[in-house]
Formats: structure tokens, C-alpha cells, sequence
């Protein structure tokens, strides 16, 4: 039961009988005891003439997914099943991040009929939001008292990272399809595969020349090569503690979603295989053998219920589930954060054995706030604050230079930078034939 | 965020209306299968259940602590009443006060005797209920009364037995009479010709006394001597009205706790048994005269008082309409929010705080050399004097002074700090500026060699 705004502004209006008929306090009093009970009569009898919000069944029509930044229309259908009609305001509360906004909806229902209330969604977290209850406030006929009730009405939707990096895609495929047949620079590199045998046109590579296909065919032949194809692709993702820290308002974790996003999207065009793993200290979220159209949606339905964990990355368990994953040689993409030495420990003690089986490339956000607080010598505090960051860039260099010369590959760049750039070292790679 | 309750479905609903008296299952099938239900379909009639209980199963389950509640109510106010009956001391010698102090006893049985017994707490219900043949009897306590009002008192009744008299009431009702101290007399007996003190014959010993000048008054008696000239009662009779006044100093003597002890009874009941009618009077606040201006709530309308109250529930009721939730609140696990650069940042405040200059210069030095080198393409482990001396030619300054700014200087203020600063950015600039110019083509070539290389991108920083 609650009361209504005209209820108060109603029962306030009591001040004038009061001083009208109340000359002294004995009448006043009874003139203001008539009126509470007045109030009271009223007030009851209009909440017993409001139609039971018990008796709506609720029905709920919802898209299971959406992506980060988009809207989507949640429709709940209210039947009411009594035998007044209905009139009220009904709020569905979703938790706050699923963007339902104030989430008042006026409605007047006849008996026995149903109406929509639709509500626009625009979830502001990734993940997965909840809706567990519907609130149905009625009215009674002079809008005195409400009745109210909760009802039970499930539901969710799943928010998938919005995967922005998906504007870089087109040119990547581009450069990706340069690749093909570009006979001049791939001559004979190490992995690359032979396509096939053409004719000498001015402008190729004399060492690509097949002389015995030439002294077959009394013509000049080259041979063709094609980028090298079904090699394996690792993506493992570090979500631990550092994943947590924010970067330009934004997770490391979901920086590193972007760039993995973008990186499986380039290699299934590739023709290579997309494995995908979220690790801590457990495993947190896993994709394997996906190909196709199927493998942007799987990685990033399971991308969307994974939060960094404030607990340590284990890399000691690394190795097992790369092996629990491929036994073959592979491109291991490590996304991680590269920090002071003291923190990068876990990461070098494990690099030898990575480097030893498979390619890797490490990739990590650099904050572009460091960047800019190195170059900013203002004043007393800000020289400190240049220092410092000067400090923290060196770090990260010396680390990068300790993931070098372990034999593995690093990429460092803003949040907006890093999938571009990885994709672009994974270009690189396969153009040299090192997948 | 629009949140758009749509009607627009208006054959949908129609049909549900139509459709409502086969049952709501009907409906349901109208729309389709909703994810959430579970019941696709039109068999089943759809059911909703509601989170929020009735008023019925609320109260069922909060039964216990109703009936705890109730239980501490009733023992609270048991305990109140049994507690203040035992305790309460009361108004000393009120006719309506059964504890020790109080004169209920007396009044009682004087009320048994049949003697009408008015309790009176002003002067006003005094005059009106005494008559021609009443007893009053006056414990001013608190001295309400004045002199015209204790005079006027004298002359209202027949008799008039004062408890307690003060200076105001002695010299208004007996001048003559003054105040005999505490006697210290171990028994006192009557010794005078008063039927009430005779058959007294005795009473409490120890109380207060009044004094009769000696040889003095015929019309003045003193009873209960306790000395040669203190009486613990004194009766005045006015020579013209022949009123009689009666002076008890020991209100003890009255009280119920000690009326029964000594000659205590029969003195009182003699003194206020006389007449069939007693006026039992203890002034109250309703007899000390009015003065001042009016107060306020004499002068507000009788109305104010209900309107403040109309108000007050008013302001309660609004409280409750704010104040309601729309249903439960809902509760959502937040992420943590750590700002990567926090490390940073702590690392510039422990470097201001400890005045770390030359700690803060060198990380400054050794970027700014990592960059030069870069810049002027001697590679990244060239010696630090190969890029001092690099910079130096290409910039056109003296070796000694570039040596000094990226090596040497040692900052012993925060000015100097900042003038050195200022100094690694300018020899950066310069450096840029000569590289750019192409004053030096091989440190130029090196470079834009070293670029076609490894393109480092903008915020790369592998050096």
C-alpha cells in the first residue's frame, strides 16, 4: 500500500474546515478528528476499489544478446486477470547498468486484456544483466492510496564487448589479400607454400624462374607462392589483477578483447585455425576448433562473462594448457600487461618454454596518460610526475627488451592503437612466413 | 531513455479482451511464445508469481515478534503502575494520596463520620464550597497564598486549622504568635482546656513549634507546651468575628504515616471533626497572581494547535509517499576501478615528498638519451659519449655543455631542477630540429632507415 501525491495534497486541505469551523480549540479538535477519519474512509475505500496488482501475469520478450553501446527493446506483456480495471504505473527493475533509465511506465489495463510496455535498453557494462521482478503500482478510482505488488519476472540479456576494432577489419583484409600471390617478396620463404606455375611476365623475380617448368613448356615460367595456411593461432588472455586497471576509462581486459576480437577475425579470413583462452589461475573462459561465422559470435558470447579477477596470473600453468590446447607449433599471442620487472617475473620464467614450441608475441596496453605526463615539465610537481613516468616507460622497456631477447615478440601501444597493431604484426609474421 | 508504454497493438488486445472469457490461456497464444515463460502455447493458463507476501501471510510470519512486542508493552506498563503506586511519594497531605505522606487516612474516616470532606486547590473552589459552618484547613506548603488572600481565608469559615503556618500566615492570621524552633521535648501532653487537645492528651514530640508572648492574649491558647512559652498547637480566636484560627506547626501530625501514632488521631479529628462540612485546602500555581503581558497561547486562535497537528500527520504522510520504494531494490556486483597509471602517480609523490631530484633528473636523462640516440640514428647500444658527442656536432653546441646537461649537472633546487628540465627538452628540440633539417644526411638516413625497418608507431615504446 502506499499513497499517492494527492492524497497528502488532499488530506493537507483539512486546514480549512479547521479554521473555518474551529473558532475555538474544543472545535477544532473535533473538527479536525472528523476530518482524519474522513481522510481515512476515503482513503480506504478507494484502496479497496483499486484493482489487485496480484492479478497481472506477466509475460517478457527479449533479444538474448546485444552489443556494449547499442539499444534493444525489452517488451513485457501485462495480462490482467482480475476483474477491475487497471490503472498504475509499472516499473521492471533491471539492474541499473542494463540502461532501462527511470523506468516508469504508465499503464490501464481492462479486465481480461493485455497490454505492451515496451522499454528501450541501452546497457552501459558488458556482461550479463538481470531483471528479476516486475513492480505493479494500481490505483484506486479518486487516486488516493495504491495498491502494490512485486511479481516474479525473470529475465536476461547478455552484453557482448563491442568490439570497435571492427573498422580496422576491411583494410587488414586488404593487406591480407596483397599477400596472395606476391611472388617478388615471398620468393622462397621460409614456410610459405607453392601455388602454382605462371607465366613470365616482365617485372617478376628472375630467381623465381622454374627452369625445369621453363624447359617443359618452351616458355618462361614462374612459379607462384601462397601465403601458408591452417597454422594454428593462440589467443591467450591474461585475466588477472592487472586486466582490472583502466586505461583511458577502459579495462585492459577489454582492450585485450578488441585486439583478440580483431585478430581471430583476420586469421579465419586467413584460413588459419583460432584458438581462444581466458586464464587466471583457472580457466575462465575457452574456444576451440570454431571456424567460420560461428567463431566471432562464440568468442564473444564467451568474452561477455568474463571480469578481470583481483588474483594473480598463474603462469606456471601456461604451458600445460597450451599443450592441453595444440602439440603442434603455433602463433601464441599473449595479452597481458608489461610493467616493472618485479611484476613481469611470472611471464619471463614461462617465455623460454613457450619460445622453445611456438612463436610468440606478446601484446600490452601502454597507457597514452604516461606517454603525455613524460612529455608535460610544467612545474615542481609535474617534472616529479614526467620522471616518474619516464621511470614507468623504461620499465616497460627493459621488460620488452627481457621478452626480446627470450625470443618472443612484443607489441605496446594505446588502447585504441593495440588491435590494429597486433593485426598488423600477425600481417607481418605470415608475410614472412613465420606462423 | 524513452520508455514508451505502447496500446498500439489494438487488434492484439481487442482479441485478448474477446478472449478473455475462455481464460487468459487463450490470450497468451495470441502473441506467441515469450522466452522467459516457458509456456508456449495456449494450453495452460500462464502464471505469474508474486514476490511481495500478503498482508495475511506477513502478519502470519511476523507473528513472533507482534506478540513479543505485546508482551513487552503490557509488561512495561505493569510494571509502571506496580512500581509507581509503591514508590510515588505524592503530594505531602493531599486528601487523595494514600502514601506516606499523604492525609488520605484522615480524610477517610472523617469522610466515614460523616463529615463532608471538599479537596480544594484554589481559593476560588474554597469560596464556593464552604458554608457557614465549615472547617478549612490551609497546608500552604509552598507559600502560593499572600496576606489578603490568607486573610480573606480567616474570614471564609468558622474554623480555620492552618498546618504549618509560615511568617505570612502568622501575620495575617495571628500576630502575636511567633515561631517557637524545633523542640526537643521527648513527650508533650495537652495541659489545656481545648476539648480536641484534652482528649488528645498527648503527641508527637520533635516537631516544629510556635511561640506566645508570656502574659500575653486572652484570646490566644497555646496546647502541647513544650517549653514555658512554645506550644506545638495555638488557637487564636478573632475578638470581633469570633472565628477560630488554629495553628498546627508539625504538619507530621496529619500525614499517614504518623496519624495513628500518640494523640495524633484524636487531635486532628477533634480539630477538623467539628463541623459536618471540611474544606481540605493546599494552594496550587491557580492562586499566584497573574502578571505580564498575555502569553502566546492566549493569544493564538483556538485553531492553531489542530492545524500544527493536520500538518504534522500531513508531513508524515508526505514522508511516506516519498519515502515508499517501488519494489526491492536491486543489487548488481560493480567492478573494481583502478586507474592504471596509479603506480605512476604514487612514484611522483614519493619523489616530490623526499625532494628526489637527482633520482628524478636521471630517469628524465636517460629517456631523453634513449630518444637521442634514436634520433640521431647511433643506435640503441651506442655508448653514452658517442651520442653526446652525435648531438653535439649535429646540434652545433659545445660537447662540454651538452655533457652537462644530460650528464653531469647535479640539481641542488627544484629551480635548478626545472632549468635543467627545460634544458634536456630544448637539447631534444634542437636535436629534432637539425635531424629534420637535414643539416647531418647520414644521421638523417640512419634514421629514416632505422624507420623503414621496424616502424614504430606513434605510442610504441620499444626502444
Amino acid at each position: 500500500m502506499t499513497f499517492s501525491g494527492r492524497f497528502v495534497l488532499f488530506a493537507a486541505l483539512g486546514v480549512v474546515p479547521i479554521v473555518v469551523f474551529g473558532p475555538n480549540a474544543l472545535a477544532a479538535t473535533g473538527v479536525l478528528l472528523i476530518w482524519l477519519v474522513f481522510v481515512l474512509v476515503l482513503g480506504g475505500l478507494d484502496l479497496a476499489l483499486a484493482a489487485s496488482p496480484r492479478a497481472v501475469t506477466v509475460e517478457r520478450m527479449l533479444p538474448a544478446r546485444v552489443r556494449l553501446g547499442e539499444s534493444i527493446t525489452s517488451e513485457l506483456y501485462l495480462t490482467n486477470t482480475g476483474r477491475r480495471r487497471l490503472v498504475g504505473v509499472v516499473r521492471d527493475a533491471w539492474q541499473p547498468s542494463a540502461g532501462a533509465g527511470r523506468n516508469r511506465s504508465r499503464v490501464a489495463i481492462p479486465p481480461g486484456e493485455r497490454r505492451l510496455v515496451s522499454l528501450t535498453l541501452t546497457p552501459f557494462r558488458r556482461g550479463e544483466r538481470r531483471v528479476e521482478q516486475v513492480t505493479v503500482r494500481t490505483r484506486g478510482p479518486l487516486g488516493l492510496w495504491n495498491r502494490q505488488a512485486t511479481l516474479n519476472a525473470p529475465g536476461r540479456i547478455r552484453v557482448l564487448p563491442p568490439f570497435h576494432a571492427r573498422r580496422h577489419l576491411p583494410s587488414r583484409i586488404a593487406r591480407l589479400k596483397e599477400l596472395d600471390g606476391r611472388t617478388s617478396v615471398m620468393v622462397r620463404g621460409p614456410g610459405t607454400e607453392f601455388d602454382s606455375l605462371r607465366e613470365y611476365v616482365r617485372g617478376d623475380d628472375v630467381r623465381s624462374i622454374d627452369w625445369r617448368a621453363t624447359a617443359r613448356r618452351n616458355d618462361v615460367m614462374v612459379r607462384t607462392w601462397r601465403p601458408e595456411r591452417d597454422r594454428r593461432v593462440v589467443i591467450l588472455l591474461d585475466t588477472g589483477r592487472t586486466s582490472a586497471a583502466r586505461v583511458n576509462n577502459e579495462p585492459r581486459l577489454d582492450t585485450a578483447f578488441e585486439a583478440a576480437l580483431l585478430l581471430a577475425a583476420l586469421t579465419s579470413v586467413a584460413g588459419d585455425r583460432v584458438d581462444f583462452l581466458a586464464f587466471d589461475r583457472r580457466v575462465r573462459g575457452r574456444l576451440q576448433g570454431a571456424s567460420g561465422a560461428g567463431l566471432l559470435s562464440q568468442m564473444v558470447d564467451s568474452m561477455a562473462m568474463i571480469d578481470p579477477e583481483l588474483i594473480e596470473m598463474d603462469w606456471a600453468a601456461v604451458p600445460g594448457q597450451l599443450r592441453s590446447i595444440t602439440s603442434q607449433h603455433a602463433l601464441v599471442v599473449v595479452l597481458t600487461s608489461i610493467d616493472a620487472a618485479g611484476a613481469s617475473t611470472g611471464l619471463l620464467s614461462v617465455l623460454p618454454q613457450l619460445t622453445k614450441r611456438h612463436t610468440v608475441v606478446v601484446a600490452s596496453v601502454l597507457d597514452p596518460a604516461t606517454v603525455l605526463a613524460a612529455a608535460t615539465r610544467g612545474g615542481r610537481d609535474e617534472i616529479y610526475r614526467a620522471a616518474a613516468a619516464e621511470r614507468a616507460l623504461l620499465d616497460v622497456a627493459r621488460v620488452s627488451a627481457a621478452i626480446r631477447q627470450l625470443g618472443a615478440d612484443v607489441v605496446t601501444a594505446s588502447p585504441a592503437q593495440l588491435p590494429p597493431a597486433l593485426a598488423d604484426r600477425y600481417i607481418a609474421l605470415k608475410a614472412a612466413g613465420r606462423l | 531513455m524513452s520508455v514508451t508504454p505502447t496500446t498500439d497493438a489494438a487488434a492484439r488486445d481487442s482479441r485478448a479482451g474477446n478472449g478473455a472469457a475462455d481464460g487468459t490461456g487463450g490470450t497468451v497464444g495470441t502473441v506467441g511464445t515469450v522466452g522467459t515463460a516457458g509456456s508456449s502455447g495456449g494450453g495452460a493458463p500462464f502464471v505469474t508469481t508474486v514476490a511481495t507476501p500478503t498482508l495475511r501471510a506477513f502478519l502470519r510470519r511476523s507473528s513472533f515478534w507482534v506478540i513479543a512486542a505485546g508482551c513487552v508493552m503490557v509488561i512495561a506498563i505493569v510494571t509502571a503502575l506496580v512500581s509507581g503506586a509503591s514508590n510515588a511519594a505524592g503530594r505531602a497531605l493531599a486528601g487523595d494520596n494514600p502514601a506516606p505522606a499523604g492525609s488520605m487516612a484522615l480524610v477517610e474516616v472523617l469522610r466515614q463520620q460523616g463529615v463532608t470532606v471538599t479537596l480544594a486547590g484554589s481559593l476560588a473552589e474554597v469560596r464556593s464550597a464552604v458554608g457557614a459552618n465549615s472547617t478549612v484547613l490551609l497546608y500552604d506548603e509552598n507559600s502560593y497564598l499572600d496576606g489578603d488572600q490568607l486573610a480573606e481565608l480567616a474570614d471564609l469559615a468558622a474554623r480555620t486549622v492552618v498546618v504549618a503556618p509560615d511568617f505570612l500566615a502568622l501575620q495575617a492570621l495571628a500576630p502575636t504568635v511567633g515561631f517557637g524552633g524545633v523542640s526537643d521535648a521527648s513527650s508533650i501532653s495537652a495541659g489545656c482546656s481545648l476539648p480536641a487537645a484534652d482528649r488528645a492528651e498527648e503527641l508527637l514530640p520533635g516537631g516544629d513549634t510556635l511561640s506566645i508572648p508570656l502574659g500575653g492574649d486572652p484570646l490566644v491558647t497555646g496546647c502541647f507546651a513544650t517549653s514555658t512559652d512554645t506550644f506545638s498547637l495555638v488557637q487564636v480566636e478573632n475578638a470581633t468575628t469570633g472565628r477560630l484560627v488554629s495553628l498546627v506547626p508539625d504538619a507530621r501530625v496529619f500525614n499517614n504515616e504518623n496519624v495513628t501514632g500518640y494523640g495524633n488521631a484524636a487531635l486532628t479529628l477533634g480539630l477538623l471533626g467539628d463541623s459536618d462540612s471540611l474544606v481540605w485546602y493546599l494552594p496550587t500555581l491557580a492562586d499566584l497572581p497573574r502578571t505580564g503581558p498575555p502569553s502566546l497561547a492566549e493569544l493564538t486562535p483556538g485553531w492553531v494547535t489542530p492545524v500544527a497537528v493536520l500538518l504534522l500527520l500531513v508531513a508524515v504522510a508526505a514522508a511516506f509517499w516519498r519515502g515508499r520504494r517501488f519494489g526491492p531494490l536491486v543489487a548488481e556486483n560493480l567492478p573494481v576501478t583502478v586507474k592504471a597509471s596509479e603506480t605512476m602517480e604514487g612514484r611522483a609523490r614519493l619523489y616530490a615528498r623526499s625532494n628526489a631530484r637527482l633520482r628524478a633528473l636521471d630517469a628524465l636523462r636517460i629517456g631523453a638519451v634513449q630518444r637521442l640516440a634514436r634520433a640521431v640514428g647511433v643506435g640503441r647500444l651506442a655508448q653514452l659519449e658517442e651520442v653526446i658527442g652525435s648531438v653535439a656536432q649535429i646540434t652545433g653546441s659545445a660537447p662540454n655543455e651538452v655533457r652537462r646537461v644530460l650528464v653531469d649537472a647535479i640539481p641542488h633546487s627544484d629551480a635548478q631542477l626545472m632549468a635543467l628540465s627545460d634544458a634536456l627538452q630544448a637539447l631534444e628540440q634542437a636535436t629534432g630540429r637539425a635531424v629534420m633539417a637535414g643539416i647531418v644526411p647520414a644521421a638523417a638516413a640512419a634514421a629514416s632507415a632505422s624507420r623503414e625497418f621496424s616502424p614504430p608507431p606513434a605510442e610504441r615504446m620499444d626502444p
